[in-house]
């Protein structure tokens, strides 16, 4: 192996500088040897580089992978080890380390010096971050992945030799031994809470009076680990963590499986819920009840856990407890005389809070002696391991080494590890009924792991529990890179995105406007949202997102019926007239709790949105719930905004899907000079077309440049022109005045408008900014 | 013989002002209470011209100088002899060599009309800028409508047929029948040469800020390509020809070969604070672009130090370098022809031709559609009158 270009002498000159970053030209050039195994070990400033060779592996479709530890990192000799170093004195280190290695397994004769510094505490001291990479073509991925572990338990060993170097954090502590956990001792809960009720909060809490995680004052939101998830104090991934507790002087082995608030996400709220037997009922004392934590309440119900409601935020001073009390009392039926109270920012009643969990939930079910059976509820992708599933074990138990089936797909897998999320994985010897916690099995992508699938073990087949209907996309959008040669790019982004988020809908899609994209199905607009700030903040993407639009159906008078994900689908007029029985739209019922002197102001919001009011019920004196079946469509445009806006912020929303109606749907297209734009087209009611046909027409007049020629807006529908406006021809643009001094701002303004103009997406002659396409994105009614 | 020598322009850029004009973006000052120390500006101008002259005297000849500003009519006749005798002694001056001064039509500086003459000005332009004395209080400039007109027509009888006026239009408020009167009337007192700008709002002037608060409007585009289109019309009918976007001619002699020299990328050398200066360097044959330093004192400074004030030099490569030949040689409606670009002052890689150079489907539906003239197989490329007012436009579209 060698590298091309001069990357070593580059990068000991830039070290020698003392420059941090340090981009590499070279590694474009690197071509891995295929069928060839590598492992990559440097030390600091190289690791930025043995990463980017690790991702260039990855992405050409070798598989493996690093391993960050606080210790230097043994490996089993390969001819084929590529060393990275900085320095002569770290590779001197390096082939220290393997050497040592090589005693630790006995390779070797070992040399005592009584009084000596060993090697390795020298290690210690000079490396403070070593990393391993290692990587195989993918035809050798079982043994790479075998490799992988097996490093993986040389460096946990090697960290527990070094004394414990290897922090908790790094998750390389030795395997934990939790086979004395019975079911008896094991309780598994979740918390469910509208958005903002102090869910994560309490988690932290919870982590810390257990000593998951040490009180810091720093831990906010532990289990919230994406960015966005911070930034937004949403939770968007469920994710869960076990925790040891002393209660009557009997251990318990408690885990916790936090849920997302976001109603879009209520999807991912199930799948948690059915790993539990109960779940905490979180309500802001303040708030009260809101919609989600009806909507949430009743699907605890529904799978029959035991719900205790406990009253969150009781320090503020406009906590009404009582109230609250009430309120759930005479919403759910449930007994609320012994609720607990409690501030999760304070502190204040969460010493009560695991009592609570531990006398009121009941233990797991299930047997030690009966075959190993485990469901299947969450999972993630791991660049290094591959695909992690978190699994509920119902009966019997696993561990390392077993070989495992999955029900749905009759794939064997060999387990490569076992463990509990404590709260990063942290491996334990066996995992066995009653736990939760998560399995590494060789899965190479995510689509191969079934949400709600069985697993048992190999020749022990079980009666397969009942798995969940995969999530279904509520809204679709078209997605296209700004640059049309980014495409590459963003294909990989998007494709390593959804690596983790299997409720994202991928199709690959064509606009005469926009170039190669793709429409994605998304469970709600928050969902989206929450991808595209992923996709430009984790992979630096810019993108250029359509308008939503709910899956249409349409029935043909032959019997068939196809879905509507893209307007360009939508059958035209004609079609519509010859061949279709009817266009079905798909409509939710929504949930809105709300202070009473809203109450006129929701009417006219659900009407407006031609919603039809089924029921408004008081849950006390002052506050109302409201229940209205409204198409999707209505309520992924602006509903929510106005929703908000209206109430002062006050009224809060929940939705179910709830089947499909007949409807007066057209399409409305817009034509620039007579062009249909295929990127612009939507799909709405017949009685929506006049008002969002004349303000798209004034929205796109003013984002739409002048050009050297008249430009016709015009929004049709049916064939129909709504509105028409005119951008006019550009009659001067030159600079007056440009002599010696000037050259110089002329050309970077010069060279500045060509940028911009690259960024423009041309209909035929005419361009259109990037502005014309969210313009139309965003509130469609004014 | 000896070898035919490159052509070189020098620009003298003079720094001080009377007064201010609130549109003005140039680099300027006004000038100080205890008045201005010529001898010092001058010795200043005098070193980084010899510094900067010099590596040129072999190949090169003195085309034309330009005293430019700031108000070079501020600065005094014998100073201005001085630097067109240094220059010349430097680097030859060619026998038809134009010598433009710069002026403001204050009586003082009219006073010193003849004396410039004698210093060896050759072409004299004068900043009316308009008629209105109203409009001349509010921008900000120190003389009226009447003295702009009496220091055109003095200019007449000492510079026959090489006197420019310079007009701005679009103020707040004018009309364009407004603007055609005042055009008019200038024209009656012109004397070969025009240059009559769109007033433009160059951020960090003051008339940018009075835009941006709202205390001044803006005259809608549509009105001012209206302007436009009338000063070309009423030119014309006057037998003023025009050859580039803001520049009018009675005749070829007329126009301004100084500024034909930016537009057909001639190098120059330009001297004095922020001047900018663009030529290939005679020792290592790259181009390169010059700035000097902007504030007055530094620059004074550092040329009394070190002999010249240059505070920035970039390359120029040969993508630049073709860039600009087609955007300023497309400013004039001559245009540009393919032997000219193929001999691009900088251009050090092979020669490209414009049809090889440019998207030439896309110049060819500008010639379609009446924007742009060609022959031939992109032998010569120049703008019709169409096509020079959106010129900005079409460049976007046919540059690679």
């Amino acid at each position: 192996m060698e590298w091309k270009g001069s990357g070593n002498n580059d990068l000991e000159a830039a070290v020698s500088m003392g420059i941090e970053k340090f981009i590499l030209s070279p590694f474009v050039n690197f071509v891995p040897q295929p069928f060839a195994s590598y492992i990559v070990q440097a030390h600091g400033f190289a690791s930025t580089i043995a990463k980017t060779v690790m991702d260039t592996l990855c992405m050409n479709n070798y598989t493996g992978g690093f391993i960050d530890t606080n210790y230097m990192v043994p490996l089993p000799a390969s001819k084929d080890t590529v060393f990275m170093y900085p320095s002569p004195q770290i590779a001197k280190g390096m082939l220290k380390a393997c050497r040592l290695f090589q005693k630790q397994k006995g390779l070797q004769k070992r040399r005592k010096r009584p009084g000596r510094k060993t090697p390795a505490s020298r290690m210690r001291r000079a490396w403070k971050h070593p990393l391993v990479g290692c990587a195989l073509p993918c035809s050798q991925r079982y043994k790479t992945r075998q490799s992988m572990a097996t490093a993986c338990g040389y460096l946990r060993k090697a960290s527990m030799k070094s004394g414990g170097y290897a922090t908790k954090a790094d998750g390389l502590g030795a395997e934990i031994d939790i086979t004395g956990y019975t079911p008896d001792r094991i309780r598994n809960f979740s918390i469910i809470a509208h958005i903002d009720h102090g869910k994560s909060t309490l988690a932290d809490r919870l982590l810390e009076t257990t000593g998951v995680i040490t009180k810091s004052g720093k831990n906010k939101q532990v289990l919230d680990k994406l960015k966005v998830e911070r930034e937004r104090g949403i939770t968007v991934k469920a994710q869960s963590a076990s925790m040891f507790c002393e209660h009557d002087g009997r251990k318990y082995l408690v885990n916790l499986i936090d849920t997302p608030g976001h109603v879009d996400f209520s999807y991912e709220v199930s799948r948690s819920l059915a790993a539990c037997q109960g779940t905490i009922l979180l309500v802001d004392a303040a708030q009260g009840i809101q919609a989600q934590t009806v909507a949430n309440f009743y699907l605890a119900f529904g799978e029959g856990l035991a719900v205790i409601p406990m009253l969150n935020k009781v320090d503020l001073p406009t906590a009404e407890p009582d109230r609250a009390a009430l309120q759930i009392e005479s919403a759910f039926e449930i007994d609320a005389a012994n609720i607990v109270h409690l501030s999760a920012k304070t502190g204040l009643g969460i010493d009560r809070v695991l009592p609570s969990v531990i006398e009121r939930i009941p233990a797991p079910s299930g047997s030690i002696d009966a075959p190993f059976k485990a469901l299947l509820f969450d999972t993630w992708y791991d660049k290094y391991v591959g695909v992690v599933c978190l699994m509920a074990i119902k009966d019997g138990a696993v561990r390392r080494g077993d070989r495992v089936v999955s029900m749905h797909s009759g794939t064997r897998y060999e387990v490569m590890e076992v463990g509990i999320m404590h709260p990063e994985q942290r491996p334990a010897t066996q995992l066995q009924v009653g736990q939760v916690g998560y399995v590494v099995c060789n899965m190479k992508s995510v689509a191969e792991a079934h949400v709600g699938d069985t697993f048992h073990k190999d020749k022990f087949p079980v009666v397969p529990l009942p798995g969940f209907a995969p999530a279904k996309s509520m809204v679709f959008a078209g997605v296209f890179p700004l640059d049309a040669g980014e495409f590459d790019k963003l294909n990989e982004s998007i494709q390593k995105l959804t690596l983790n988020d299997s409720s994202v809908a991928v199709h690959k899609e064509t606009s005469a406007a926009l170039g190669q994209g793709w429409r994605l199905g998304f469970l709600g607009t928050l969902h989206m949202d929450v991808f595209r700030q992923r996709l430009e903040e984790e992979y630096d993407a810019s993108v250029l997102v359509t308008a939503p639009t709910v899956p249409y159906r349409v029935q043909y008078k032959d019997g068939t019926s196809k879905y509507i994900q893209t307007p360009a689908d939508f059958p035209t007029a004609i079609e519509i007239q010859d061949k279709v029985d009817a266009v079905m739209e798909p409509f939710v019922l929504a949930t809105l709790i709300f202070p009473e002197q809203y109450l006129g102001a929701m009417l006219e919001l659900c009407t407006m949105h031609r919603g039809d009011i089924h029921t408004h019920t008081y849950l006390d004196e002052s506050r109302v719930m409201l229940k209205c079946r409204m198409p999707t469509a209505e309520m992924v445009t602006d509903f929510y905004d106005q929703l908000k806006s209206r109430s002062q912020g006050f009224a809060s929303f929940d939705y179910e899907d709830n089947g499909y109606n007949e409807s007066d749907l057209v399409k409305m297209e817009v034509l620039l000079n007579g062009e249909a734009v295929d990127a612009l087209a939507a799909v709405m009611h017949r009685d929506n077309v006049a008002t969002v046909g004349r303000t798209m027409a004034k929205r796109l007049k003013d984002v739409i440049r002048r050009q050297l020629f008249d430009i016709i807006i015009q929004t049709a529908a049916n064939g129909k022109v709504v509105a028409r406006e005119t951008v006019k021809q550009l009659r001067k643009n030159v600079t007056a005045k440009c002599y010696g001094g000037d050259i110089s701002r002329k050309m970077k303004l010069l060279n500045k408008q060509k940028e911009g103009k690259k960024r423009m997406k041309k209909i035929g002659r005419v361009e259109l900014p990037q502005e014309a396409f969210l313009s139309v994105m965003t509130g469609s009614k004014e | 013989m000896a070898p035919a020598r490159t052509p070189l322009s020098l620009y003298v850029h003079w720094p001080y002002c009377s007064f201010l004009c609130r549109f003005c973006a140039f680099s300027k000052a006004r000038v100080p209470a205890s008045g201005v120390d010529h001898a010092l500006v001058t010795r200043a101008l005098l070193a980084e011209l010899r510094t900067s002259l010099a590596p040129h005297s072999k190949d090169k000849e003195l085309r034309s100088i330009y005293f430019g500003g700031g108000t070079p009519s501020l600065a005094q006749p014998a100073h201005v002899a001085q630097i067109i005798e240094q220059a010349s002694r430097l680097v030859p001056l060619a026998a038809n060599a134009e010598i433009t001064l710069e002026s403001n039509p204050t009586s003082a500086e009219t006073n010193k009309m003849a004396a410039f003459k004698a210093a060896g000005i050759t072409r004299y332009s004068i900043g009316i800028q308009t008629l209105d004395d109203g409009v001349l209080q509010r921008m900000g400039r120190l003389h009226s409508g009447a003295e702009a007109l009496a220091a055109a027509n003095r200019a007449a009888s000492l510079f026959p047929g090489h006197v420019s006026l310079d007009m701005m239009f679009g103020f707040e408020s004018q009309t364009v029948d407004q603007w055609q009167r005042e055009l008019e009337t200038v024209l009656a007192h012109a004397n070969g040469h025009l240059s009559l700008y769109q007033l433009t709002v160059e951020p960090g002037t003051p008339l940018f800020r009075d835009i941006r608060a709202q205390r001044v409007k803006r005259n809608p585009d549509d009105t001012l390509a209206l302007m436009y289109e009338t000063a070309v019309a009423l030119c014309r009918s006057r037998g003023l020809a025009h050859y580039e976007v803001s520049n009018y001619a009675a005749s070829p002699e007329s126009q301004s070969a100084h500024n034909i020299g930016y537009w057909q990328g001639r190098q120059w050398i330009g001297i004095g604070p922020s001047a900018h200066s663009r030529f290939i360097d005679p020792a290592s044959g790259t181009c390169l672009r010059t700035v000097c330093i902007p504030d007055i004192q530094r620059w004074v400074r550092s040329c009394l130090e070190h002999g010249h004030g240059t505070a920035k030099t970039e390359t120029v490569d040969d993508a630049e370098a073709r860039q600009e030949a087609v955007v300023f040689g497309l400013r004039m409606l001559d245009g540009l022809s393919n032997s000219r670009f193929m001999r691009t002052g900088c251009v050090s890689s092979g020669a490209l031709s414009l049809a090889e150079y440019l998207r030439v489907d896309q110049v060819q539906r500008y010639v379609r559609d009446g924007y742009l003239r060609s022959s031939g197989s992109l032998d010569h490329l120049a703008p019709t009158e169409r096509g020079l007012q959106v010129i900005d436009s079409i460049l976007l579209d046919i540059l690679p």
